[in-house]
């Protein structure tokens, strides 16, 4: 339906897309009568960082090659979803050894929700979801050594 | 010996370090920024971890950052390079809480010598020499009495001063009655105390510094001098080993001076001791507790790999090299290449385009620049260090012109015509320069178009 919508709809898109550009936003949805477009595109991620300091959005927009294990992470890395490490260390699924983990592929989250934790020098930090959605990927085994802004999970807006 | 090494730092000295670790059979980890992920000393480390944002405070100096990575990659030692973490006593503290070793000083000897003040203590009280100068001075008189003891040209200071304030230059005795009040003066206006002390004034003073190895097991050596009076607002920009101004006897000296301090500290790793160098006398300025930008030209006249020989003695490894193994052998020179206009030395971060480094017999190239790279913003204008060695001092500078002739870095500015137009100054290749000299230079230069 919205592919026919024709001259309209590529120039609400246009003026989007132009929008994320001056804003620098990562991602835009309207609706307007019954119609609902979303434009986002995946980030650079130092400059995301060095102006707003969210370790949010995409990763590095060069993943090593060869150096990691081709997988279902590149085909997130430009998901507007995709949920960065923040840091350096150890990531863990769920609080302690045996129990349940945090969130599960399917699992609907609330924005701030703990996701997993990464350990670093011997602490446990908690990565809280930056937005409340559904996680559609988890990218990471439990007790993978991960690096700062490694993608570790996809989180679905709704 | 350790089995996995994190350098924690970036750019050719990153690189310099896994070379010694590649040579030593020893696995390498790079860290680096986002900004860093292309960068040549990744691409050449063993394993990488991202630490973190393009600011060094989130990365390079991002210690929590950095322990993570060496419990993640399982590393047992890390090697600061220069700058950055370097000299930063509390990360050698952390890293000894966390079992893995700091190559360099006990945190302890980083921190004496990171004081200014308590430095130029301990260098006093293990013989080592430093600035003449008396305590509080009374009439004048006795300020007479102690500045011929020290020597003329003498400085006027205030004990409670700065900022060049309450500073007053004598230079022979008919001066001094007038500087000693003047400086009083504003002493008590500036500070409210008129307390002031002599300090012998140096006019002209080379900068000379020793390096030094030691094992902290009690065995120290000293692998000669380099001259690094070409500097700009404190940068070195040239440096020459040997330096142009000392002979063999001197050299002997400091250098034995030097060593027998280490020893008695119980110094372990390298190290440098800085000093100005004026009318045959060396003048203690500071210590450092790490390797040197300059330490290549060390390396190419003594043939020893200094990294090395830290790497080995961080291990606990004793010293095996005696005094008299070391050998002298010819004269080098290292120019520092920096990312920068080389008139008014304004940073010219960008894409290099082009990139060729001179070849052949004596030369040698530390760089992590490459064709395409695009040296960030965020860090030092360093770019490469290009060294040269030959026989002699003359065939040096002939080597020198003829490697800044093949040099090509296209894309940027950098600071490789500034030397080509120093290599035919008469007191360059004289050796005929002090710690002024090249800023003076620069002021006439600028001056005249």
């Amino acid at each position: 339906m919205t592919q026919k919508g024709g001259n309209f709809d590529k120039d609400v898109i246009r003026e989007l897309a132009a929008l994320l550009e001056e804003t620098g936003l990562t991602e835009i949805e309207v609706e307007h009568d019954g119609k609902r477009i979303r434009v986002a595109r995946g980030v650079n991620l130092t400059t995301t960082l060095t102006t707003t300091g969210v370790p949010e959005a995409g990763p590095s927009e060069n993943p090593k090659p060869g150096k990691r294990a081709p997988g279902p992470t590149e085909e997130f890395i430009v998901h507007p979803g995709t949920v960065a490490s923040p840091m350096v260390g150890t990531a863990y699924r769920s609080p302690e050894p045996g129990a349940p983990p945090f969130v599960e592929i399917g699992s609907k989250v609330a924005a701030g929700q703990t996701l997993l934790i990464i350990e670093a020098m011997k602490t446990m930090n908690q990565i809280p979801s930056p937005r409340a959605g559904t996680v559609i990927a988890i990218l990471f085994e439990d007790g993978q050594p991960v690096e700062y802004g490694e993608p570790l999970a996809v989180i679905e807006q709704r | 010996m350790f089995d996995k090494i994190l350098i924690a730092n970036r750019g050719e000295i990153a690189l310099r370090i896994e070379r010694a670790c590649k040579e030593l059979g020893i696995a390498t980890v790079a860290v680096h920024s986002t900004a860093d992920a292309d960068a040549m000393h990744v691409r050449l480390a063993d394993e990488s971890v991202c630490i973190g944002a393009a600011p060094a405070k989130d990365s390079y100096l991002n210690i929590p950052a950095i322990v993570a990575a060496c419990e993640i990659t399982g590393a047992d030692a890390v090697h600061p390079g220069y700058g950055f973490l370097a000299e930063n006593p509390r990360f050698a503290e952390i890293l000894e809480e966390h079992d893995i070793t700091f190559i360099g000083p006990t945190a302890e000897h980083v921190s004496l010598m990171g004081d200014k003040i308590l430095a130029k203590e301990t260098a006093r009280s293990l013989g080592i020499p430093i600035v003449p100068g008396s305590g509080p001075v009374g009439d004048f008189v006795e300020a007479k009495a102690l500045a011929r003891e020290i020597g003329y040209p003498v400085l006027v200071k205030a004990a409670a001063g700065g900022g060049g304030r309450g500073m007053k230059l004598a230079l022979d005795e008919s001066q001094l009655e007038a500087a000693l009040s003047t400086a009083r003066n504003e002493a008590r206006a500036a500070f409210g105390d008129p307390t002031v002390y002599l300090e012998k004034y140096l006019a002209h003073p080379r900068h000379i510094e020793v390096q030094v190895l030691a094992d902290g097991q009690g065995n120290a050596i000293h692998l000669g001098e380099r001259d690094c009076s070409l500097q700009r607002r404190h940068q070195k920009l040239w440096e020459e080993a040997p330096s142009p101004a000392l002979n063999d006897s001197e050299r002997v000296r400091i250098g034995e001076v030097v060593a027998e301090a280490m020893r008695k500290l119980g110094y372990r790793g390298v190290g440098t001791v800085e000093f100005l160098y004026e009318g045959g006398e060396f003048y203690f300025i500071e210590m450092n507790t790490r390797l040197q930008v300059e330490h290549t030209i060390t390396e190419m006249i003594t043939g020893l790999d200094l990294v090395i020989e830290q790497i080995r003695t961080a291990a606990g490894s004793p010293l095996l090299l005696r005094q008299e193994d070391v050998r002298f052998n010819g004269h080098a020179i290292e120019c520092r290449i920096n990312a920068e206009n080389p008139h008014t030395f304004r940073p010219s971060p960008g894409t290099i385009t082009h990139f060729h480094p001179p070849g052949g017999l004596g030369v040698r190239v530390d760089s992590g620049a490459y064709a395409g790279y695009t040296i960030p913003p965020y860090y030092d204008s360093l770019i490469g260090k290009l060294i040269v060695h030959a026989r002699t001092r003359n065939e040096c500078l002939m080597r020198l012109k003829r490697a800044l002739g093949e040099f090509v870095v296209d894309g940027i500015e950098t600071t490789i015509p500034l030397f080509s137009s120093l290599i035919s100054e008469p007191d360059i290749v004289d050796g005929n320069y002090d710690i002024h000299w090249l800023e003076t230079h620069l002021t006439k230069h600028g001056a005249r178009g």
